[in-house]
């Protein structure tokens, strides 16, 4: 166990090495705009460009390595914009971003909390919505609540979370005179009341229109598993039905809902950025959106490797969850 | 042989039936809406929708992009029954125009993603081997970042516009439809009519344009129809995060995007547009699901149609 999951984590360098690179060529070397028009602004004169470009090594090669038709071919470049990049990263310094001159890593961790906190609630409702009714309706088929489960699971698909916030804002205030908050972060531990007042609404928005999905397949594999024999085995020796239930069915089927899970957990990633977004919520989400449009690339690239790093954590822990709910699964 | 005059009828021993005769389609159709009612008024509103994508511009009671001081923020009523925007846009003109951008949209990302991904995976999935190695990773690679995410890095390399939005949803149906054709191929390619066809000397492209292909159309109908759900709501996701279309385009998500300002004074801003792209993938979501339903039999039980 403990050698496979550092044989995977040694795939991560590898792994945000190759995302940093796809990054690079992305907005480095595809030619749509130039950069020193962004940081300048329209106005600046060429001489100011030129300053620019100088003083951020824009001019410098973006790939230590470079091919040419000439002979040798290839070759190697020091001081490439690349690699200034990665040796700085290594030390932790992922540059200042381009419009408000700021660390990037300070940027990024004053922002965490908000965005992790709304990431976390959301996943709360999102997996307890959706296994606790995706059970239930498997285990009361055909019944009311198994009717309103399907006809949620398929509404909470199709009907958008920009729609459910941006309704959110204006229909308490339409009808109440009652505003939803909007933007100002207070940290749950200084004021919990104002905190929740801001996360709670929206969390469970994004958290039970993403547990739909969950609730569908939780659904579908438990029907799968409670006509096993080894249930009706379990059922015939007299157990209580939450016994065969939670022990006997749950477990088996928690394979393809463990996969559901880590799946949840990247929608809920994403669908955070909306949510901050609409309720002006100062967090990594809305960081990525603003420097998305100011293409402020030391954060856009910070992000990508943040990103990056989640998904495949989040994909070992998945992938490990498999060991801990059935033991027929072993790594070495 | 000699021929028959009525290929529907049958001569044993000097008498004659006729075979009962199949029934007129429409009827079958009609048999079928009766039986899942949830997917006949699906079916009615996708065909609207698609109906309103080719002609709707041109049926619009008031022009969708012309300014007008004198009806700005007007109420639901009867010569504006979604009420009007704070430019005083009629909202049920932009409703009928704004299904083209999402019609186009899906168009796209059918022919430039979804159908050579199918074609990819059903390739990969009954010729195997490094080509199917090589398209499951990078599908999988693609399709471990969250797709809001990836959106974003493209439109700060390319900038904003639907181009932009267009490529990246593509190479996301691209893997999508090539991983589940490649199961589809992969279970199909073990079966006796695939074996029998090619034991009787069939080329290998005969085999899979003419046997193979007939058998996996209702996976790749329900593809197509979530496909299109899909794409409607990432236009207009993106339209409403300002990525999307230019402004004052009548887009469903851009017009509620520019209605939540004022929605909580006028809140049919914002409940018109968000209703019409609910509906619509609503719709999708379930046709396919019936689709599943009646074309394949083992994929019963995932959703509401009875039995």
């Amino acid at each position: 166990m403990l050698r496979y999951t550092l044989r995977r984590l040694s795939f991560l360098p590898i792994i945000l090495i190759a995302v940093s690179i796809a990054v690079f060529v992305l907005l480095r070397v595809l030619p749509t705009s130039d950069i020193a028009d962004v940081i300048g602004g329209q106005n600046a004169t060429p001489e100011q460009k030129r300053a620019i470009r100088e003083q951020y090594h824009l001019n410098d090669p973006i790939f230590p390595i470079t091919f040419d038709t000439s002979v040798p071919f290839v070759g190697v470049q020091r001081n490439s914009q690349y690699s200034r990049w990665l040796f700085d990263a290594l030390r932790g310094d992922f540059g200042k971003t381009y419009l408000s001159q700021k660390s990037v890593r300070s940027e990024f961790i004053r922002r965490f909390p908000a965005s992790f906190e709304i990431v976390a609630l959301s996943l709360f409702f999102s997996v307890s919505f959706g296994i606790l009714f995706g059970i239930l309706s498997a285990m009361y088929r055909n019944s009311p609540l198994d009717y309103f489960v399907r006809i949620f699971s398929v509404f909470g698909t199709s009907v958008p979370e920009f729609f459910l916030l941006s309704l959110l804002i204006i229909i308490p205030s339409y009808l109440w005179n009652y505003s939803a908050p909007v933007g100002g972060y207070v940290p749950i531990y200084d004021d919990p009341w104002t905190n929740l007042r801001l996360f709670l609404p929206a969390a469970l928005i994004i958290g039970i229109g993403g547990s739909a999905g969950l609730m569908r397949l939780v659904r579908t594999t438990m029907l799968e598993v409670l006509r096993s024999d080894y249930v009706r085995t379990a059922k015939a020796k007299g157990l209580r039905q939450h016994t065969v239930v939670l022990t006997h069915a749950l477990r088996n089927a928690s394979t393809p809902i463990l996969t559901a899970v880590g799946t949840a957990f990247i929608a809920v990633f994403g669908g955070s950025v909306i949510a901050e977004r609409i309720l002006s919520i100062d967090g990594n989400g809305l960081f990525l959106f603003q420097s998305t449009f100011s293409r402020d690339l030391p954060v856009i690239q910070f992000l990508a490797i943040y990103t990056a790093t989640v998904v495949v954590l989040v994909n070992l822990v998945v992938d490990l969850s498999y060991a801990f709910a059935d033991p027929r699964v072993k790594y070495s | 042989m000699a021929t028959v005059a009525n290929p529907n009828a049958t001569i044993i021993a000097g008498e004659t039936w006729e075979l009962p005769k199949d029934r007129p389609w429409l009827a079958k159709m009609g048999r079928l809406a009766r039986e899942n009612p949830i997917g006949a008024v699906s079916l009615l509103v996708v065909v609207g929708f698609v109906f309103l994508g080719v002609v709707g511009a041109s049926l619009t009671p008031y022009p969708p992009r012309e300014l007008d001081a004198t009806s700005q923020f007007l109420s639901p009523r009867l010569a504006h029954p979604f009420g009007t925007t704070k430019f005083g846009q009629d909202i049920f003109s932009r409703i009928l125009a704004g299904a083209r951008i999402d019609l186009k949209f899906g168009v796209v990302i059918l022919f430039f993603g979804f159908f050579p991904g199918t074609a990819l995976g059903i390739l990969s999935g009954y010729f195997g081997r490094w080509l199917d190695y090589l398209i499951q990773r990078s599908g999988e690679a693609w399709g471990a970042f969250p797709q809001l995410f990836l959106l974003l890095t493209f439109v700060a390399a390319f900038g904003p516009g639907l181009r932009t939005v267009e490529m990246v949803v593509a190479i996301g149906a691209l893997f999508g439809g090539s991983r589940i054709m490649r199961v589809v191929a992969l279970v199909e390619k073990q079966k006796e009519y695939v074996i029998g066809a090619r034991s009787t000397g069939a080329s290998e492209f005969r085999l899979l344009w003419r046997h193979v292909l007939p058998n996996i159309m209702p996976f790749i109908l329900v593809g197509l129809s979530s496909v299109f759900a899909a794409a409607v709501l990432v236009e207009s996701a993106l339209s409403f995060l300002g990525l999307g279309v230019s402004p004052g385009e009548p887009s469903w998500g851009a017009d509620l995007s520019t209605g939540v300002g004022r929605g909580s004074t006028y809140p049919w801003l914002v409940i018109f547009p968000g209703a019409a792209i609910s509906l619509v993938v609503l719709a999708f979501n379930l046709l396919g699901d019936t689709l599943r339903d009646i074309l394949d039999p083992r994929l019963r039980g995932s959703t509401g149609a009875k039995r």
